[in-house]
């Protein structure tokens, strides 16, 4: 009964949508106070029927209840408990409803935490929630329901892609969802000022926690994804520039700059109209993201379980939404008022080189996924579009942001001092220009291009520490007086500095591995050792293992420095999944500081030995701790009280400018 | 400069800047991309060796041979013609016989496809799109 | 009907959540400015912050400050709308009335269409813990195979599912059962000879070389076992060694008592061995030569079939350029379709039609050879 009752949610929640859809956006209009009103229960009850119907296929996964479809086409009786539960989402129907409960629930978190928005962009906002809510759920009701049953119901199942039975499962696309899904938010907001024809500073503030939030998230989801592809697909890569990949980053560049046109808004009330356009566009990103990796319509590596047809369904709820909302801004636009001025040289200025640089390489990386897409439309070739493309194109604008950040926090509003804070970040060039010198001389003079890579990482990082150093006043008060300064640093600042020095680092991670990685591929027989940069891997021999729904060879390897220090062994697998009759890679990973060691298992020759695949991997770790470095930054932003501005007292009387003056 | 001045130079800057990026974007394109061949399509349309394409088809069956070092040759069909390919490396878990896969390299000059990148995807059922709606064309291949 | 029940208290209970707002009566909450000038006042204590701590200027601040005050002063100039319950009350009430409707219209219409009220839910361990005497075939199995994942060592359990996953043609399944009862039970004739059947069941029939190596294992340890004996001379017949396979089927059936089930298969298998010999040709072919043949006994099944197919290779080639050669013809055909490769055998019966001419003896012998291993003419 609990399938069934979970299928009832989902369309209860349907109808739900389509109420929180329409009445308090009527209500808007007619100013109607209960019409209005009715978005928040509507909002929570969503959540609560989408999130029930949600745990009721998560039960019917975790009961292997093979009358439904859906379980019986992912899901195996022998498959470990929590990969029952991550299998969940790990196909086209789970995932697309973890994409709508997850859009419920930020749906909900505005619903609760609401309450110091106006009453009518409330509304709007809830309202314009409730349409995307309504086309998904719609769309997941139509095209791929996942409470089809199956009568009469197999035995077993036919288990899911192997690939998929990792933890990475488990965290990457609640994370990835998290982060595309919340940027609806920051959409619905742009839509519901559009609606209401007005648009303030105080706009700004109340958009960007929701923003920030999922910019969080949607970093931590490209990092895990990352992180997964690497260490899953034994090709020891961590970014292909596939489609699937662009998708994803896609929506983080565009997120990256509203964060920071938001911040000019709040603070200037200047570029009202650039800060809507981008909100819109995030979010539409977010959503073409969502059609790439599901309709597969390009080829990637990571889409699983595509099908056009479907693909033609999200393509129209697509143009309905980018469509009409970009209608909306171009009818209502140019009804908004301008904002503060600001000399080019001003922090102001910085955020929107900022901006240019970033929605510029986010113009870069949509064209070159959709080229081929266009290309074939119009010619018929088919083409593909590389990596080669996007290091041409990605990495020229790329990089000159990277110069830039360090100089932007420390840039005054509305007028700054360009040759001041070159001054100031002397010490911090100094010191990257220093280690550049040091890594070219001592680590490779082969490769100029490390090290200024890396140099360009260390400048980020230590500008970023220069920034805590001026704002605590250091060297300018008395040690303690600092001190007590630098902990009363508003959080926000610490977000900044700890977002800035995060990038910084995944930038050396990138470069260092890039430049510096040695690879070898060879054939070994037991007992036979290979040597790569000061370490000994010798080949041990195959063993079969026996998993709970697997067999599997596993190659061990023991490990040991040139001076012969032992450090261990390291296991590299081949599996063989025999529900799928699907083999996978497992490679072993050793950890030695910042760089890791990657084996990946090949075929046997006809002389019987191994080929195997060795990667030393030069502080490659780096490249995702940045990542958590940055969301580190966003949640300490998050925590900034001025996020936290509370609601007015109901009917109170207007307060004047004096009144509020008393700071 | 008035403040409609100001303006104007800024979203001049903006603009040029822009343009140098399209421009940038577009000698890219030209130059970056590579281009999809089935086996049948280098019949009509020789590509010079040296110049990078991507190749795809059905690993040919029994055409695997591996040889002692890490060098795999294998041959990709379409049902009409094949070319054979040689790979140093490993191979993806899912590259079999008579499985969509698609190559990336340059031809030697003994007409053999030299690549240095082999993709099958990790879905047990996977067919290249581009391979799929080639073969498709051909009626070599069918829906199930 | 307990399902209905739940059903109808979610629909309650989300109707009821629409109507909230229209059942309570509460007062207008404050207007859109006062939300505005509420942020306002936030960004003047927060710049009274900047101040104390030094992180911004006398001067800057004060112009902030008077920035921000003039934001509050144009906020509150804006005209706040009376709100309008009073005026479209009869609308209002029309969109409530639809908006509460459509609750349970929509979700029970829309339901009836996707939903299968009827179905139960069906979770594997109630299902397995059902009353035996009823449960399918299918049924078993899965029992049997909950039984074993659970317990890998359980050898009679093994020993019960392997014979029926040979019948059900699950020959994958079978061999996994063999090999774990293998594992257990250790190795014996019978054993090994039932592996090698069930790789030949994977094979469509084919004798691979990773049968024989397992009926040749049969045989060490017992050199009379008859399924053993019958698969590796059916292995020679596969290769075209006609005379040895027979010898070899004679002497099994030698062996046999009378009424064995082996002599019946044996007589079988020589009378298909003769209706193939009689279209066959009468000379020997030239086959491999012998130290082909005695690298062949030593690679590795893959590569036995590579160095096969790349000898049917060869003898392709050789056709292209030589296509009078009726003999070759006939041994390419069979070796087509002994490597399980039948529409190549048809293409290769097209072409020598085609080369032999179509109205010639040759032709018309051809395709009574090809006819007799099961390949038609285009």
């Amino acid at each position: 009964m609990s399938i069934e009752l979970g299928h009832f949610a989902l369309v209860l929640s349907f109808a739900l949508a389509l109420v929180q859809a329409t009445v308090p956006i009527i209500g808007g209009r007619l100013k109607s106070e209960a019409l209005m009103r009715v978005g928040e229960p509507a909002a929570i009850t969503g959540f609560a029927l989408v999130a029930l119907s949600f745990a009721a296929l998560t039960v019917a996964y975790v009961q292997s209840d093979f009358s439904v479809l859906n379980v019986w086409e992912n899901s195996h009786s022998a498959k470990p408990l929590l990969f029952k539960i991550t299998g969940t989402w790990g196909n086209h129907e789970g995932s697309m409803l973890l994409w709508v409960v997850i859009l419920a629930f930020f749906g909900a978190l505005v619903a609760v935490f609401g309450r110091n928005l106006p009453r009518s962009l409330r509304a709007n906002v809830l309202g314009v929630q409730g349409a995307i809510g309504s086309a998904f759920i719609l769309f997941i009701l139509a095209t791929s329901n996942p409470f089809a049953r199956l009568d009469p119901a197999p035995m077993q199942g036919r288990d899911l892609n192997p690939i998929l039975q990792d933890i990475g499962l488990a965290v990457h696309p609640p994370l990835l969802y998290l982060g595309y899904v919340g940027f609806s938010i920051a959409f619905s907001f742009a839509i519901a000022a559009l609606i209401e024809g007005r648009i303030d500073a105080a706009w700004a503030r109340w958009v960007r926690p929701w923003t920030l939030a999922a910019w969080l998230f949607l970093t931590g989801g490209i990092a895990m994804g990352s992180y997964w592809a690497y260490y899953e697909l034994g090709w020891g890569g961590f970014w292909f520039w596939d489609p699937v990949e662009n998708a994803s980053l896609l929506p983080w560049l565009g997120g990256t700059a509203l964060l920071h046109s938001a911040l000019v808004m709040e603070k200037r009330s200047a570029l009202k109209i650039w800060t809507v356009l981008l909100a819109i566009l995030t979010f539409s990103l977010s959503l073409l993201g969502t059609f790439l990796v599901r309709s597969g319509v390009l080829t990637s590596v990571h889409a699983f379980a595509t099908d056009p047809t479907r693909g033609v369904f999200i393509l129209i709820i697509l143009m309905i939404f980018i469509g009409g909302s970009l209608a909306l801004f171009a009818w209502r636009a140019p009804t908004l008022s301008a904002g503060g001025l600001f000399q080019p040289v001003s922090r102001e200025g910085a955020l929107v080189l900022n901006n240019l640089l970033l929605t510029t390489a986010t113009a870069t990386v949509l064209v070159g996924t959709l080229y081929p897409l266009l290309v074939e439309a119009v010619t018929g070739d088919k083409i593909s579009v590389g990596a080669p493309f996007f290091n041409l194109t990605f990495g020229p604008l790329f990089l000159p942001l990277l110069a830039i950040v360090p100089f932007g926090p420390l840039l005054a509003w509305k007028r700054g001092d360009l040759a001041a804070v070159a001054q100031r970040l002397f010490a911090a060039f100094g010191a990257a220009l220093a280690v550049t010198l040091l890594v070219y001389v001592i680590v490779d003079r082969t490769s100029v291009l490390a090290a200024l890579g890396i140099g360009l990482g260390l400048w980020l990082v230590f500008g970023a520490l220069t920034d805590l150093a001026l704002k605590s006043g250091l060297g300018k008060v008395a040690a303690p007086v600092a001190f007590r300064r630098f902990t009363g640093l508003p959080r926000s600042v610490f977000g900044t500095a700890l977002a800035h020095a995060g990038l910084g680092l995944t930038t050396i991670g990138i470069v260092a591995v890039t430049t510096l990685e040695v690879e070898r591929v060879v054939a070994m027989q037991p007992g036979e050792s290979v040597e790569v940069q000061g370490h000994v891997l010798r080949f041990d021999g195959l063993q079969p293992f026996t998993g709970p729904n697997y067999t599997e060879d596993q190659g061990r390897f023991v490990l040991s420095r040139a001076t012969g220090a032992k450090l261990g062994e390291i296991v590299s697998s081949k599996r063989f999944y025999p529900a799928r009759q699907m083999p996978t890679t497992e490679a072993g990973i050793r950890t030695l500081g910042l760089s890791q060691l990657y084996v990946s298992l090949g075929d046997k020759t006809p002389s019987g030995a191994l080929i195997v695949r060795v990667w030393w991997k030069p502080m490659v770790t780096l490249i995702w701790l940045g990542a958590l470095v940055m969301m580190a930054g966003g949640a300490v932003s998050l925590l900034d009280r001025r996020l936290r501005v509370g609601a007015p007292m109901p009917r109170s009387k207007p307060v004047t400018a004096t009144q509020g003056n008393r700071a | 400069m008035t403040r409609k001045q100001k303006r104007l130079a800024i979203i001049a800057g903006a603009l040029g800047f822009l343009g140098a990026a399209a421009g940038l974007t577009l000698y890219a394109l030209g130059q970056q991309t590579s281009y999809f061949y089935m086996p049948s399509d280098l019949q009509e349309r020789p590509v010079a060796s040296g110049q990078r394409i991507r190749l795809g088809g059905l690993v040919e069956k029994d055409s695997i041979m591996r040889g002692d070092d890490t060098q795999v040759r294998f041959a990709v069909t379409d049902g009409d013609h094949t070319v054979k390919v040689t790979y140093a490396g490993i191979l993806p878990d899912l590259f079999r016989e008579e499985q969509g896969v698609v190559t990336e390299g340059i031809f030697g000059a003994d007409e053999v496809f030299v690549a240095d990148t082999v993709l099958a995807k990790h879905d047990e059922n996977y067919m290249p799109k581009e391979v799929a709606d080639s073969l498709k064309e051909k009626g070599v291949w069918k829906e199930n | 009907m307990l399902f209905w029940i739940f059903a109808a208290i979610l629909t309650v209970a989300t109707a009821l959540a629409v109507m909230r707002p229209f059942m309570t009566r509460k007062g207008a909450s404050a207007g859109g400015a006062a939300h505005d000038i509420e942020v306002y006042r936030d960004q003047l204590d927060e710049l009274g912050r900047d101040v104390e701590r030094g992180l911004i200027g006398k001067t800057e601040a004060e112009q902030a400050r008077a920035e921000i005050g003039r934001r509050i002063l144009k906020v509150s100039e804006t005209t706040e709308g009376v709100a309008g319950d009073d005026r479209n009350r009869t609308v209002v009430r029309l969109v409530a009335v639809v908006a509460i409707l459509a609750v349970p219209l929509v979700s029970w219409g829309l339901y009836l269409v996707t939903g299968s009220p009827e179905m139960r839910s069906q979770p594997l361990q109630a299902r397995l813990e059902q009353d035996p005497s009823n449960a399918s075939v299918d049924d078993l199995i899965a029992r049997a195979e909950a039984h074993l994942a659970n317990n890998p060592q359980d050898v009679r359990g093994w020993q019960v599912l392997g014979p029926i996953y040979m019948r059900l043609g699950r020959f994958a399944d079978a061999e996994t059962a063999l090999r774990n009862i293998m594992r257990l039970s250790g190795e014996s004739a019978d054993l090994q000879a039932s592996l090698g059947e069930v790789i030949v069941g994977k094979a469509q029939g084919l004798v691979t070389a990773e049968a024989e190596a397992a009926f040749r294992a049969a045989l060490e340890l017992e050199a009379g076992n008859p399924k053993a004996q019958f698969f590796v001379a059916l292995a020679r017949a596969q290769e075209g060694r006609m005379p040895e396979a027979r010898a070899a089927w004679q002497a099994l059936a030698a062996g046999q008592p009378e009424g064995s089930p082996w002599r019946e298969a044996v007589a079988q298998a020589l009378a298909g061995s003769e209706s193939a010999e009689e279209q066959g040709e009468k000379e020997t072919p030239p086959g491999p030569s012998s130290e082909e043949v005695a690298a062949a006994a030593d690679m590795t099944p893959e590569d036995r079939l590579a160095m096969i197919s790349g000898m049917v290779a060869q003898l392709d080639a050789r056709l292209r350029d030589n296509p009078a050669d009726a003999d070759g013809w006939r041994r390419l055909i069979r070796s087509y379709t002994v490597l399980n490769r039948p529409d190549d055998a048809r293409a290769a019966l097209g072409r020598a039609i085609e080369a032999l001419g179509a109205d010639t003896p040759e032709s018309a012998e051809l395709v009574a050879f090809a006819a007799g291993l099961g390949i038609a003419v285009e």
